[in-house]
């Protein structure tokens, strides 16, 4: 599936499908090495701005030693502007403790820190980063088979407890996905393995809306913060 | 027990050490007896790393030396914690694994005070961080009274590496080392007092075969030579002598794994050759002709052209000679030799064909005679036979003629009983054939061994009775076009001949009526009715003991040759001597641990007969193999005997134990560490993670490790720091099976900090992938690109990076640093659901049906830009299921994907 947001940025502006650079960047071998995608030079707070909502910070372990502070710093500015915000270091000594600072300061201060070896990598994380800007996670997802059963098996087994051999009993009972899913608890209960709890899981799985009002809330949070974050 | 064997045990009671004993020589033995010296009153003594067939051999052991003894109790995951635990305050003998111990060990469940002591088997394959060593460092903080021994018979595996063997005692906490070689004075006089009586035999190889041998030779050296010019290797060790042993893979790979990543394809290329080009060498002292050849085809086809060895000059030759050792191709030039041909070829690759009915015969003749005159060639089945088995053969009938003549004196009976004779050889395979060969002579044996080798090529090719006249060349280059494809005609003609006599006797029920033509290269035709007979008897399955039984009373044949017992070297059974007892041991395939273990057996029955006869092959590979081995073993010792002279161990060994305690590192800014000290720190540990030397590491940095299984993640540092841990070939591995994607996605749901750690190998390059592999354009496949999306995915993901164990011990700390302490309870708990389906701590479960969305997800057309709009435009899955089209379509932003789902949803479930 094409990203919606790529094809619609290319008519809007230039700056929309090109990395933007930050002019302290200048001088930096790495920018030899991006290729793939368009880059320009911009006025911006981090090193780059790899999409609407990631940028991401240039470090080579080298630079660190000589000025330990600077990467602390330079991520202050950041504020909380990005969604997504890397730390680009690059290892050019292997050394253990200036990358043990690096990872802890990245890692206390909410930026997701990627580690490159050469500046060819460097640059293939800052192309790969904006290209991939919109594209679902399908790669690194499971894959299902594309024919029929695979993909029934796919979808009902995300109910827990649920096996492919209920998959198959339902198929054939009730003999449509949508069948399936609008059928009743006794239709469900009757189905030969399925016993109370699946048929509970099930029904839940269908009929409880996907959004649960406050009213349905059934468990108050357990000592773990919440977290804010809508489902991907 | 011999008197050896008593010594071993005494020293190693007298005073806690390391024992090295030379391989073969009783291990079973010096172990049951230990085992004998415990007694359950006394409490606890745990073995360690005792692998199963080692196992097998302790008990037997043990029932041999006294019926009465005690077995030990082996502990594994069928008992439950509560069950273990009151198993190990009864006391007495457990062979128990490692990662369970430690567990048990760290969840206090062991009564340490009761621990008499400990013994690790395989000790040279101890590190200072693995599971063993970690479960004698909690030993000796809780218990400094009990006994630790470490038993090794792999004298090599201590000399391999820097410091080896002082690490390997320092991770024992002994102090003491005893050695004992074979050349030791108490074991050469033991052995040597009343040795068996030898026959060596040297069996010449066949022309080809020394041909095909020097060939692989000449290929492995042009290859080390060109290995040599990278100047990446250290030259000195690579020879061709040392190409043929496995741990030339091991020099090469130590010199080359830290800088694996800078080195070319060629490189590598040239490193896997000479791997494969020791198997070929190997194989073809193991395996008869065809299989040989068979093995040579599946090479070529797997690795045809990425590999350089395949393209030297020699290479061709080992093919050619290879192919010339089982059939030629013979051209058929006037009518007469090709009648004569025809019919010698048909008789050896038809066999049971003639004992068809005449019609078909005469129609099939026909058929063939068309196409061997639009030819004009055919090919002659030359199928050498092993040396070996002519020797084997001779032997037998020699041993069978002694007893036969012998017993005099001696009354019958006890004369058979004892004459039993016993076939070593390296694995079932050749057990199996040597039976074959046996039961049915080596024409035989041969023609089914071709007639197999047509059939899978004929099942490569996928003929048919139909197309076989159909002629494929092969896609590798023939280096002679016209002559290779002539070759290749005939036999894909002889496949397809086999294939449709294949047919026919599957269709027709097998007549017994009829002649029979039994044939082999030399165009003999001889009708034989015992011989059929033979060979229409089920050969006898090999029983997966090793051993087999194999009776040759019934069949007609049996006079001339003795029942024999086949053992397979590679089954590894300690006791096989003890067990079958036999006067008469053929070495087929020779083997230093099975040499000892006949000279021990010796020892022990003095005043037994045997007689050992070897086998070796002439100017071969195997031969200098087997001196090497033990050439090997022997240097091995002599290096640790002048090592042992100028070790250096710390007098208190024993009393350095790291006690937990806060690490060393305390920042003097949090008020000189006092709050470290008031208690250790803890971190909660997934189960399965104690295969790993991590939890040995966090140990002994003075962290409290507590064990439990957890659902979400591998380590709990602090109730909001969860840290998934992956070594390089995991990352790999968790990215294409996604399972790295689902980790990353329970772990962000449940805990504010989620720590990816990525752990490199400390003596392993530091860097994802080789410089090479970058390449120049986005690369979906590419680790780059994998780590990219996981990073768009979960921004919320923290990724550590981390150069080895050491340095993740102490990320940990320092992460710790200034974090509560993570409860075990509740880590748990986490992602585990209660029973109405909700999962503690989930946050998004208290505003979604997360099963609901699940499913919304995995269904087609449904993808992560649209998911949403879905969800607010429809309540529930229910309602979806009846949702028109039309409407599909506006929520889901395409008539594309609704219609998928729309398809999907209303696509009638298949009938099964």
């Amino acid at each position: 599936s094409a990203p919606a947001g790529a094809a619609s940025g290319a008519s809007n502006s230039q700056s929309r499908n090109a990395i933007l650079v930050s002019r302290r960047q200048q001088g930096n071998p790495v920018l030899k090495f991006i290729r793939n995608v368009r880059w320009t030079f911009d006025d911006i707070v981090p090193d780059y701005v790899l999409g609407q909502s990631s940028c991401a910070l240039y470090l080579s372990i080298r630079y660190h030693l000589l000025h330990p502070d600077y990467l602390y710093f330079r991520i202050r500015e950041l504020q909380k502007n990005f969604r997504l915000r890397v730390v680009l270091c690059y290892v050019d000594e292997d050394v253990i403790k200036p990358l043990h600072e690096v990872t802890k300061t990245a890692l206390l201060h909410d930026c997701s820190l990627l580690c490159a070896w050469s500046l060819e990598e460097c640059a293939r994380y800052l192309e790969t980063i904006k290209m991939y800007e919109n594209k679902p996670a399908d790669n690194i997802q499971e894959r299902t088979d594309q024919d029929y059963l695979s993909r029934l098996t796919s979808a009902l087994t995300s109910v827990r407890h649920i096996n492919k051999t209920d998959v198959v009993t339902l198929g054939s009972t009730f003999g449509s996905m949508a069948s399936v899913m609008s059928a009743s608890m006794e239709d469900l209960a009757r189905c030969p393995g399925i016993g109370e709890r699946k048929v509970k899981r099930l029904y839940d799985a269908f009929h409880e809306p996907f959004r649960r009002t406050s009213k349905q809330l059934r468990l108050s949070s357990v000592g773990i913060k919440p977290i804010q974050e809508a489902p991907k | 027990m011999l008197n050896f064997q008593e010594e071993i045990v005494s020293e190693l009671v007298q005073e806690n050490a390391l024992a090295v004993v030379a391989a073969g020589l009783g291990l079973p033995s010096i172990l049951a007896a230990l085992v004998r010296l415990h007694s359950s009153s006394s409490g606890v003594l745990f073995l360690l790393s005792v692998p199963d067939d080692l196992r097998r051999g302790l008990r037997d052991e043990l029932q041999a030396q006294d019926i009465g003894a005690e077995q030990p109790v082996e502990i594994n995951t069928q008992f439950t914690a509560a069950e273990r635990a009151e198993m190990y305050s009864k006391g007495g003998a457990f062979l128990v694994t490692s990662r369970i111990l430690v567990v048990d060990m760290l969840n206090e469940r062991v009564p340490f005070h009761k621990v008499a002591g400990i013994i690790v088997n395989n000790s040279h394959r101890m590190t200072e961080t693995c599971a063993e060593a970690f479960i004698v460092r909690l030993y000796r903080s809780k218990n400094k009274a009990g006994y630790v021994r470490g038993i090794s018979d792999q004298a090599r595996g201590l000399t391999s590496g820097f410091m080896k063997m002082e690490r390997v005692m320092k991770s024992l906490l002994v102090k003491k080392l005893n050695l004992w070689p074979r050349f030791h004075l108490s074991i050469a006089t033991a052995l040597e007092e009343s040795p068996p009586d030898v026959v060596d035999i040297r069996v010449p190889l066949t022309p080809s075969m020394l041909a095909i041998q020097n060939a692989i030779l000449e290929v492995m050296d042009a290859c080390l030579k060109e290995l040599r010019k990278t100047n990446k290797v250290d030259v000195e060790d690579l020879t061709v002598e040392n190409g043929l042993f496995k741990s030339f893979d091991e020099i090469v790979r130590m010199q080359l794994d830290p800088i694996w990543h800078t080195i070319g394809r060629k490189t590598k290329r040239l490193v896997a050759d000479l791997k494969t080009l020791r198997k070929l060498a190997e194989y073809l002292i193991r395996y008869d002709a065809v299989t040989f050849l068979k093995y040579l085809d599946t090479v070529r086809a797997s690795e045809g052209v990425k590999s350089v060895w395949v393209f030297a000059g020699p290479a061709h030759r080992i093919f050619e000679l290879a192919k010339r050792r089982v059939y030629q191709i013979v051209r058929t030039d006037g009518e007469q030799v090709e009648s004569v041909v025809k019919q010698a070829s048909r008789a050896v690759s038809k066999g049971k064909a003639q004992s068809k009915n005449k019609g078909r015969r005469e129609q099939e003749e026909e058929e063939a005679d068309a196409k061997v005159s639009g030819k004009g060639v055919e090919l002659e089945v030359v199928a050498e036979e092993m040396p070996k088995w002519k020797v084997y053969k001779e032997i037998l009938e020699e041993i069978q003629q002694e007893i036969q003549s012998r017993p005099a004196d001696l009354p019958e009976d006890s004369w058979k009983s004892e004459a039993r004779v016993l076939v070593a050889c390296k694995d079932e395979r050749t057990a199996w054939q040597l039976q074959r060969f046996i039961l049915k002579g080596p024409e035989e044996l041969m023609r089914e061994e071709w007639n197999n080798y047509l059939l899978a090529k004929a099942e490569l090719h996928g003929m048919t009775l139909r197309d076989k006249k159909k002629s494929r060349s092969k896609p590798q280059a023939q280096p002679q076009s016209a002559h290779g494809l002539v070759e290749q005609t005939a036999l894909l003609a002889a496949c397809a001949e086999v294939v449709a006599l294949n047919k026919m006797e599957e269709s027709s029920e097998a007549g017994t009526s009829g002649k029979r033509c039994k044939g082999k290269g030399k165009r003999k035709k001889r009708p034989d009715n015992t011989e059929q007979q033979v060979s229409e008897e089920p050969v006898i399955p090999l029983q997966n003991t090793g051993a087999t039984d194999m009776s040759l009373e019934d069949v007609g044949a049996s006079s001339l040759v003795p029942p024999v017992q086949y053992y397979a070297l590679e089954s590894d059974q300690y006791r096989i001597l003890d067990t079958t007892g036999p006067s008469y041991v053929i070495v087929y395939d020779p083997d230093m641990k099975f040499v000892r273990e006949m000279e021990v057996f010796k020892a022990k029955h003095p005043q037994r007969r045997l007689k050992v006869y070897f086998l070796f092959y002439e100017e071969s590979t195997e031969g200098k193999k087997f001196e090497a081995s033990i050439q090997r073993e022997t240097t091995a010792f002599e290096t640790l005997i002048r090592q042992k002279a100028s070790m250096i161990i710390p007098v208190d060994q024993t009393l350095d134990v790291p006690s937990p305690q806060a690490p060393n590192s305390v920042s003097s800014r949090k008020a000189g560490g006092r709050k470290n000290m008031e208690k250790h720190m803890q971190i909660v540990v997934d189960m399965r993670e104690f295969s790993s030397s991590l939890p040995c590491v966090l140990h002994q940095q003075g962290m409290r490790i507590l064990p439990v299984t957890l659902e979400v993640g591998d380590y709990v540092l602090s109730p909001e720091i969860c840290v998934e841990r992956k070594s390089i070939a995991d990352l790999y591995a968790s990215f294409s099976s996604g399972r790295l994607y689902h980790q990353a996605e329970t772990m962000t749901r449940y805990y504010r900090l989620p720590v990816l750690l990525i752990e490199f190998s400390q003596d392993k390059s530091f860097s994802l992938q080789s410089a090479n592999e970058v390449g120049d354009d986005i690369v979906p496949a590419n680790i780059v690109s994998k780590m990219s999306l996981l990073v768009l995915h979960f921004p919320r993901l923290r990724i550590v990076w981390s150069r080895s164990l050491h340095a993740t011990a102490e990320l940990f700390a320092t992460l710790k640093s200034n974090q509560d302490e993570p409860d075990a309870e509740r880590a748990m708990r986490v992602g585990v659901p209660t029973e109405d389906g909700l999962i503690e701590g989930d946050v998004r479960a208290e505003n979604y049906n997360t099963t609901a969305v699940e499913m919304l997800r995995r269904l087609p057309g449904v993808t992560d830009a649209n998911y949403r709009t879905i969800m607010d435009g429809c309540k529930s899955l229910a309602e979806l299921s009846i949702m028109p089209f039309e409407q599909l379509a506006e929520l889901m932003g395409g008539q594309r994907p609704a219609r998928m789902l729309r398809d999907f949803l209303d696509a009638k479930f298949p009938t099964l």
